[in-house]
């Protein structure tokens, strides 16, 4: 029976072709829409780590002015980012399964005796947890240990970008390669990996592509290295040198930790406010007692990596599906209408209600499959077009760029859930055909 | 007025209200997109719009990173700007701290008075380091007050970078929020949080610092000083058009003049700008082709509606012509019966269309949609509607009076 469906499914639809046409366009066009709209949606504020959301934790403390809190539009927060003496007091802990401080630097890349050009690179400076927390994928090798960063050991790790350019995508682990003047051995090279938004920094943007380099934090102080990304003070300090700065309240360390359970989240918890307490009374942290221990979706909110932007977006996302699915729901009424005098037809000859109501839902059908098919291929292209439209330069592979990468799981869940819409418009205009007494367009005759 | 007919176009519409009330959904929501997708943009294209104050089309920035072990900062920056200097077609060029409108910079409380930063009077504004080319490089226009002198300019010092100099050039924006009472603060002194004196020598009429998303982007303020090592950004200005040529040169004699450093990048400050404004500008783009995209399918739909209705009462039409209706009456009729479903998408459209304005103005923190933009959004949906209607209404009127007696 279903074969014979599918067959008047495909007779009808040749029936009408305009309408047709209309019908199937204004489907894919939703579809499209839809598949863009929530890609650019997810890229933006999607949790990357979704899977470890429950166990890892931003640490903040505030440690900011008496006077004025840090962000002035959510005073309830904390500065997203430690001092150097909070950070490293906070690591000496034993309760967090993994803990890390880190901050982002900029060295030069350079091999010795090659032709290839030494280039500028981000730098994540970091202590030895990094890898293990973010789930890091590696392609050769591995992080370093407790003793790289107490050392500090020359040790290194290279993204698969700089892998590729340095040492053509060999496995480079053993091999020597200096980083802004200094002797580094590389230990890891990492696969491809592409948390968007980069959840662990937010400073310079969400969208920005990770870095190229990791080496351990122990190096931070014999180097006196600055951060790249924001550093931040409130109070009027005369800063003259490296261990100044260190002593100072300036910000720019962050700090993660891994807490498996309720109870080390506790634990840690009341570790770190027994910590702030002690620097009360010591005459910092004059702000009430604030410290935060932040799950990474929370943490994108508070941060406002979802920007109002997005949500705009996906509102207006729903409001042209909804203009799509009442168009194809009239176009279906009055294409079934039309049709009326064959259904009544079949009524008479001895189809039940049911049948007409299935048969129908089967055009239905066959009108959104094709129609997402179409819709998929339209937004595809729409993709590339949102591609060139965050393209600031072709020659220059800016992070954002890396937006449009495709992504799988909301293409599918836009196509479904279109399809599904569909599928639900066509029910209405299904039952009322099937409702029509047959007499009516037999007496004509 | 009989000639109308209204409440016979009512009735047969509400006979078959199913598909009618569809396209005034579909219109109501278009309405509601249309006005304040009309609204956000004009926002962004304005935003966008605003004079900044330079030179930007004409704007160059050129970025160095030396990384040898011995490297020479000094002598670099030197030997880079009187390089750039001498090509042909440069006005000027200076070492600076930060890049404007690059979304990089640094920001310090400053006020009137010496003495511990007190909260009602500090003001925050986005410092520069330049040296006595910096006003020429930026090509910005000084009201009063004067450009920094070459004796002036601090020499790099890491350990002071961050400090504040004792001449400073500052917007009009920044003068008038320290000090508010007075008229011209050309010579005057203020604090920063070190209290440390700084005098105004210059006011720049206006210009926009690193971040554009900044509500006090026009706080601005040059020291003369050059920013220490090892990696320094030139900012050059050129004569009009010669940009491109310049940014070429400038990459072919720097690119190997020194083999301890390396010439990042030779970027137009228009790359920073685009940046800058990039996600406004795509907002802007993308409601403007979502909306087109939903006002051609909201047309598409009230097309579609009249065609159905059309070919359902070919019959009744040439039945009304055989007894005497003018082909004008049979148009007229589909066009206020269009008209009818349209308005009823209108009114509902108008609720709708101020609720999302509501919530987007509470979202962006902008004022309330005005009242224009839905009159003008009402017209013009009254018209799309007017013109997806009219060629199914003029089919109906080309029915033959003889199809009333013709059996189907």
């Amino acid at each position: 029976m279903f074969g014979y469906y599918l067959q008047l499914a495909f007779r009808n639809l040749r029936r009408n072709p305009g309408l047709t046409a209309l019908m199937i366009g204004a489907v894919a066009l939703g579809i499209a829409v839809c598949v863009m709209t929530l890609t650019m949606y997810r890229a933006m504020s999607g949790n990357p780590i979704w899977w470890k959301n429950d166990v890892l934790y931003a640490v903040t403390l505030d440690s900011w002015d008496p006077k004025d809190p840090y962000n002035e539009d959510k005073p309830e927060l904390a500065p997203w980012q430690l001092t150097y003496r909070d950070a490293t007091a906070l690591m000496e802990s034993d309760i967090p399964k993994r803990k890390l401080i880190m901050h982002k630097a900029i060295g030069v890349l350079a091999l010795d005796g090659q032709a290839v050009k030494p280039e500028r690179a981000l730098t994540r400076v970091t202590t030895k947890d990094f890898f293990m927390m973010f789930d890091v994928p590696f392609q050769y090798g591995g992080g370093w240990t407790d003793a790289g960063d107490k050392g500090p050991e020359p040790v290194l790790v290279l993204s698969k970008k700089m892998n590729d350019k340095f040492f053509r995508g060999e496995n480079s682990v053993g091999r020597r390669i200096r980083w802004d003047d200094r002797e580094f051995r590389v230990v890891g090279v990492l696969d491809h990996w592409l948390p968007l938004p980069t959840f662990y920094d937010v400073n310079n943007g969400a969208l920005e592509e990770p870095e190229d380099v990791y080496i351990p934090f122990g190096w931070s102080v014999p180097l006196e290295l600055d951060s790249a990304g924001n550093t931040q003070g409130w109070k009027p300090e005369d800063i003259e040198t490296y261990q100044e700065f260190l002593a100072s309240e300036t910000i720019w360390l962050q700090m993660w930790v891994e807490l498996p359970d309720a109870a080390s989240q506790q634990r840690f918890q009341a570790f770190i406010d027994n910590y702030a307490s002690g620097q009360k009374q010591a005459g910092r942290f004059q702000r009430p007692l604030n410290n935060r221990l932040t799950k990474v979706d929370q943490w994108l909110i508070d941060n406002e990596v979802v920007e109002n932007d997005d949500r705009v977006l996906v509102g207006l996302a729903f409001a042209f599906l909804a203009v799509c699915l009442l168009n194809t729901v009239g176009l279906l009424l009055a294409k079934f209408l039309n049709n009326a005098a064959i259904t009544g037809v079949r009524r008479a000859l001895g189809a039940s209600r049911r049948q007409v109501f299935f048969q129908h839902l089967v055009e239905v059908g066959v009108i959104s499959s094709i129609g997402a098919v179409l819709g998929l291929a339209i937004g595809g292209l729409l993709l590339m077009g949102l591609r060139a439209l965050y393209a600031i330069d072709p020659t220059d592979a800016g992070g954002t760029q890396a937006l449009a990468h495709v992504d799988l799981t909301s293409v599918v869940t836009a196509l479904a859930l279109a399809f599904f819409a569909t599928i639900a418009a066509g029910l209405y205009p299904a039952w009322r055909i099937g409702r029509i007494p047959p007499a009516i367009y037999l007496k004509a005759q | 007025m009989t000639a109308w007919n209204l409440r016979p176009i009512a009735s047969a519409l509400w006979r078959n209200r199913t598909g009618a009330l569809l396209v005034a959904f579909q219109i109501a929501i278009g309405l509601a997109v249309l006005v304040n997708a009309v609204y956000v943009v004009k926002q962004r294209v304005d935003k966008i719009n605003r004079p900044n104050g330079m030179d930007v089309e004409n704007m160059i920035v050129v970025a160095s990173a030396g990384f040898a072990k011995d490297f020479d900062y000094d002598t670099s920056w030197r030997e880079d700007l009187a390089t750039i200097r001498g090509l042909p077609g440069v006005k000027a060029a200076s070492l600076v701290s930060n890049i404007p409108l690059s979304g990089g910079g640094s920001s310090s409380g400053y006020q009137a008075e010496p003495g511990e930063m007190n909260p009602e009077t500090v003001v925050e504004a986005n410092t520069f380091s330049v040296d006595e080319q910096g006003v020429a490089a930026l090509g910005i226009t000084l009201s009063s007050g004067r450009a920094f002198e070459a004796h002036e300019i601090i020499p790099a010092d890491k350990e002071k970078d961050w400090e504040s100099a004792p001449q400073a050039i500052v917007t009009e924006a920044l003068a008038k929020a320290v000090f508010p009472k007075d008229r011209n603060a050309l010579g005057k002194t203020f604090y920063d949080g070190l209290n440390t004196p700084i005098t105004i020598v210059g006011i720049i009429e206006n210009m926009h610092g690193s971040w554009v998303g900044w509500d006090k982007v026009e706080h601005v303020m040059l020291f003369p000083r050059i920013k220490s090592g090892p990696n320094g950004v030139y900012l050059v200005r050129t004569e009009p058009g010669r940009r491109d040529a310049i940014m070429r040169t400038i990459e072919e004699r720097l690119g190997t003049s020194n083999p301890g450093r390396l010439l990042r990048w030779v970027r137009p400050l228009t790359y920073f700008e685009r940046q800058s404004y990039l996600n406004d500008r795509n907002m802007a783009i993308f409601l403007v082709s979502v909306t087109t995209a939903l006002l051609a399918i909201t047309a598409l739909g009230i097309f579609g509606l009249a065609t159905f209705n059309v070919s359902t009462r070919i019959r009744q039409i040439g039945t009304r012509r055989a007894v005497g209706a003018r082909r004008l009456d049979i148009v007229r009729h589909f066009l206020v019966e269009n008209w009818m479903v349209t308005t009823a998408g209108v009114v509902v459209g108008c609720g709708a269309a101020l609720a999302v304005g509501y919530w987007i103005s509470v979202k962006y923190e902008l004022p309330r949609l005005d009242l224009y933009y839905l009159v003008g959004g009402a017209f013009a949906i009254w018209l799309i509607g007017l013109f997806a209607a009219w060629q199914p209404a003029r089919r109906a009127s080309a029915i033959s009076p003889a199809v009333a007696s013709r059996t189907v």
